[in-house]
């Protein structure tokens, strides 16, 4: 490639601390009232600029529980997991059963651009604090609940979790192994959490929408979201194959979606990873199959790609297995770091299956500014964390600050903004409302 | 009367293809905006080719395909040939009338057509321009290319699933193609609400691998600050939060929990499955009792009898409480494999919703592996909320397309109208929108701005020009 490296200056090397123009929902006031099913959507508005404020009972979230723990050392403020969910905001600590914690709760309502809830259906307006309750005097107010099913419906009710969601959804239905990778296998309920992040995504959007709505009109309104429906939105082309044909798509190892036994892309590298090769054998012409044989040549193992018969589109699809099982050993026989950035050198989008290890000093995810520093000032360290996946060129993302300790802005936005006297504070505390 | 949607005046110049583009232009159309496909039938989308959807019974054709007419719902669709001096005068004219730019080709491509972001703001200085390429139009790999399969393996998501001691399983279909496609629309609309605030459009660079890489935190976080390597033993743990025998430790999913794992039920089917997770020893409780207390869980229960009575250990002098063996999560992880053995047992007695129903009714979390048909057909909370909604559609006839997983009280999202025919809207478009002479458009079909010369015009488009 000719052209020289681009690099994002506005979040190049960024440290969370340095004041920088405001990201895209700046000025948006938001109460976050979650756990695992909203805590990520609350991050992606808070990274984006929105004053955000995690309100958790007194003595935290539940969710601040979840390991890994830094150091390995089980505490509810060293959960990387909440770390890594709750960037950017702020947070209080308030007993929504007490009354004196309802009309706190009301107070900061009537000043609120959004609020983002994933309480059990029903239990806000049971206190007096649905949507309607609060927009009475704040009717630019955006409510959105974002619950396992949505507010409606007889599953409604029903107890979850991230792997409960993968079983509902269809991607279990959807991911697993050929049985030549594993024998008999089972669904598999792919990690890290996603059924949670796929829900945050959608109602992300939901808010979005009725954000740009109030932009227009002046009018906020309710938004009702369902995790178990995005989900079931999430898996390709199941559903359309479904309704086309009537087929379900069959499991597979890390490929498309698809009805039929489609040929394996996944394979192993001669140093022990694997590589992704997007339907390596598929796609081939002339002239990309004679760069591919060009390269295995210069490690003798182009076999006999480098033949004339190969100019032939006919012949490359005739010997398609052929070619793959060529293809299949020269992989075998390089490094994975090899295997796919030659791919990707010679217009083959390919992909290492990475661990956190490959990722980490990745140059081109330094070039992004991917790698964010973030003070933990309360340990007197810094640590690293995953910036952001899109570069807004006018209006930056950023992680203005480490997730909140528990109760840590109490003082602040309860007496500085609601003007509480500290001697209210004590009293609130010591009733363990706050 | 009809509410209002919420992008209502919003235009958008999509000039995506595959999947996750449309995907995300999709969205844009069905909270309101006129979203305007851009194609060229000689670089056809890959989604009008998708074999496996065109319905048995229908004329095989690039307006026919199932997977096509889902991901494009609510747009139209114009054909034009950017690469001429004509065509790309009048892309730069519909630019100029629009609010949003949004594709996903490779990085430099809307440049080299001249029409990259600088050229755009001449002609409209608040669009808002949303790339979507697979590592982004910025850094030193913006020129890699990406399908969502790739793109999974390379941000580490493909490696936190399957089965420990074997290959990763990955994801067997295309997560990042879906999820890449909502990052492009949430991109759009907060780009949107911004160019409101303050007047300013802007460019926002997305990379659909890097998405994948933001949904991997937890375990991000334990490399880089307990420098813990997730190729580790027992690691992706399946289904479980913990393998059999390996070390316990957190691994992303949530908090750790047995029983945590997939199960075979009454059938023997293909998808004859159930998930069953307990994240309590109440939990557990009610499911030995649902299991009928088989011996096999309730063995080594020396404590007092289950008769409601709590009190202190009979010998209460020495040593932890009676405990069944599987009475703690400790004990659960400690025989996993014989408990996990043991729930199957009982769960191949009953069919997967009844085990579901049964389950839920009484406190215990559980959930059928439902497929695509199983959502469409047998899910009755997805059918009470209206998940899949009828439609016509000119070549499939009556069709079912999918739903927001949102409902907004004011402005609901809705599908409007299906997906475009290829070239569909042409006419409109160009007279109605851009204000050519239908003599200027029939003009464009001789010359190949509108249409391959040599390739046959469908009969909706001669009648668009005759």
């Amino acid at each position: 490639m000719t052209d020289s490296v681009p690099s994002a200056h506005p979040t190049s090397g960024q440290n969370a601390t340095e004041s920088q123009p405001g990201g895209p929902l700046s000025g948006l006031r938001v109460l976050e009232l979650t756990d695992e099913k909203g805590q990520f959507c609350g991050k992606l508005m808070a990274d984006l600029g929105a004053d955000v404020i995690k309100i958790e009972p007194p003595g935290g979230e539940r969710c601040r529980s979840f390991g890994p723990f830094l150091d390995d050392d089980p505490h509810r403020e060293r959960s990387l997991s909440f770390w890594h969910y709750n960037t950017s905001k702020r947070g209080i600590t308030l007993d929504l059963d007490a009354t004196e914690g309802q009309d706190i709760f009301k107070r900061l309502a009537a000043k609120a651009d959004i609020i983002l809830e994933s309480r059990q259906p029903g239990y806000l307006p049971s206190l007096g604090l649905g949507y309607e309750d609060l927009a009475k005097d704040n009717p630019r107010l955006i409510m959105s609940s974002l619950t396992p099913f949505g507010q409606t419906g007889p599953w409604r009710d029903f107890q979850v979790s991230d792997i409960i969601h993968m079983a509902a959804g269809g991607q279990m239905a959807s991911s697993g192994y050929d049985s030549q990778d594993v024998e008999d296998p089972p669904p598999i309920a792919p990690g890290g959490g996603n059924a949670w992040h796929i829900g945050a995504h959608y109602a992300y959007i939901g808010l979005m929408a009725a954000l740009y709505y109030r932009d227009i009109t002046g009018r906020g309104q309710y938004i009702d979201s369902s995790i178990h429906e995005a989900c079931a939105l999430t898996t390709e082309g199941a559903i359309a194959i479904y309704l086309s044909t009537g087929e379900v798509v069959r499991r597979h190892t890390g490929r498309h979606a698809s009805p039929d036994q489609s040929p394996p892309i996944q394979f192993p590298t001669g140093d022990g990873g694997w590589i992704n090769t997007t339907r390596s054998g598929s796609n081939l012409t002339a002239p990309r199959l004679r760069r591919l044989a060009e390269w295995m040549d210069g490690y003798n193992m182009a076999d006999d790609l480098m033949d004339e018969k190969y100019q032939s589109n006919d012949v490359i699809q005739e010997s398609n297995a052929h070619i793959v099982e060529v293809l299949y050993n020269f992989l075998g026989s390089i490094s994975l770091e090899d295997a796919w950035q030659g791919g990707q050198e010679r217009d083959f989008p390919w992909g290492a299956i990475r661990t956190m290890d490959d990722l980490m000093g990745d140059l081109h995810l330094e070039d992004r500014g991917f790698f964010v520093d973030v003070p933990h000032p309360e340990l007197g360290r810094s640590f690293t964390y995953p910036g952001p996946a899109a570069i807004y060129n006018d209006s930056p993302w950023r992680i203005s600050r480490r997730a909140p300790l528990i109760g840590e802005h109490n003082e602040e936005i309860l007496c500085g903004e609601l003007g509480l006297t500290r001697a209210q504070l004590m009293l609130l505390a010591e009733s363990r409302v706050i | 009367m009809a509410l209002p949607l919420p992008l209502e005046g919003i235009r958008v110049v999509d000039f995506t293809w595959v999947r996750a583009g449309p995907w995300a232009a999709r969205w844009l159309g069905t909270l309101g905006a006129e979203v305007i496909k851009v194609e060229w039938p000689e670089n056809l989308d890959t989604l009008r080719q998708n074999r496996f959807t065109i319905p048995p019974g229908v004329e095989p054709g690039p307006n026919s395909t199932g997977q096509f007419a889902d991901t494009n719902a609510n747009k139209r669709g114009i054909s034009i040939n950017v690469r001429t001096e004509k065509g790309l005068e009048l892309i730069k004219q519909l630019i100029s009338v629009s609010d949003v730019v949004i594709e996903n080709f490779s990085s430099r491509i809307m440049q080299r057509w001249g029409i990259g972001y600088d050229n755009m703001r001449e002609l409209r200085p608040d669009i808002v321009y949303v790339s979507m390429a697979g590592f982004g139009h910025t850094g030193r790999h913006h020129y890699y290319g990406t399908m969502g399969p790739a793109a999974q393996a390379l941000s580490g998501l493909t490696f936190l699933s399957g089965l420990p001691d074997a290959p990763p399983a990955g994801w067997g279909w295309s997560y990042l193609d879906d999820t890449g496609g909502m990052y492009g629309a949430m991109c759009a609309l907060t780009a949107l609400h911004h160019r409101s605030a303050t007047g300013r459009g802007q460019h926002v660079d997305l990379s659909q691998m890097i998405t994948g890489i933001t949904l991997t935190g937890p375990a991000f976080l334990d490399r880089t600050i307990n420098g813990r390597e997730s190729r580790r033993e027992g690691y992706p743990p399946g289904n479980r939060t913990v393998w059999p025998g390996a070390p316990v430790m957190n691994n992303y999913r949530g908090p750790v929990a047995a029983p945590h794992n997939a199960y075979r039920t009454r059938g023997g089917q293909y998808n004859d499955w159930c998930v069953i997770a307990c994240h309590s020893n109440e939990e557990w409780e009610r499911l030995v009792q649902l299991m009928g207390s088989p011996a096999w869980a309730t063995d080594g229960a020396s404590g007092p009898p289950h008769d409601g009575a709590s009190g202190p250990p009979h010998d209460g002098a020495s040593g932890p409480p009676y405990h069944g063996r599987m009475d703690t999560l400790q004990g659960r992880l400690d025989h996993q494999v014989e408990m996990d053995q043991g729930i199957e047992q009982w769960t191949l007695t009953l069919e997967k919703y009844e085990l579901t129903d049964l389950c839920q009714a009484n406190g215990v979390k559980a959930m059928a592996v439902q497929s695509s048909e199983d959502r469409v057909e047998h899910d009755p909370q997805l059918r009470d909320r209206g998940m899949y909604v009828p439609g016509e559609h000119p070549m499939l006839g009556s069709w079912k397309f999918q739903n927001a997983p949102f409902k907004l009280s004011e402005s609901p999202a809705a599908i409007r109208r299906p997906p475009p025919m290829i070239g569909q809207h042409n006419r409109e478009v160009m007279e109605d929108l851009l204000g050519l002479t239908h003599d200027e458009l029939q003009d464009g079909y001789q010359d190949g701005t509108f249409w391959p010369e040599e390739m046959p015009q469908y009969p909706y488009i001669q009648e668009a020009i005759r």
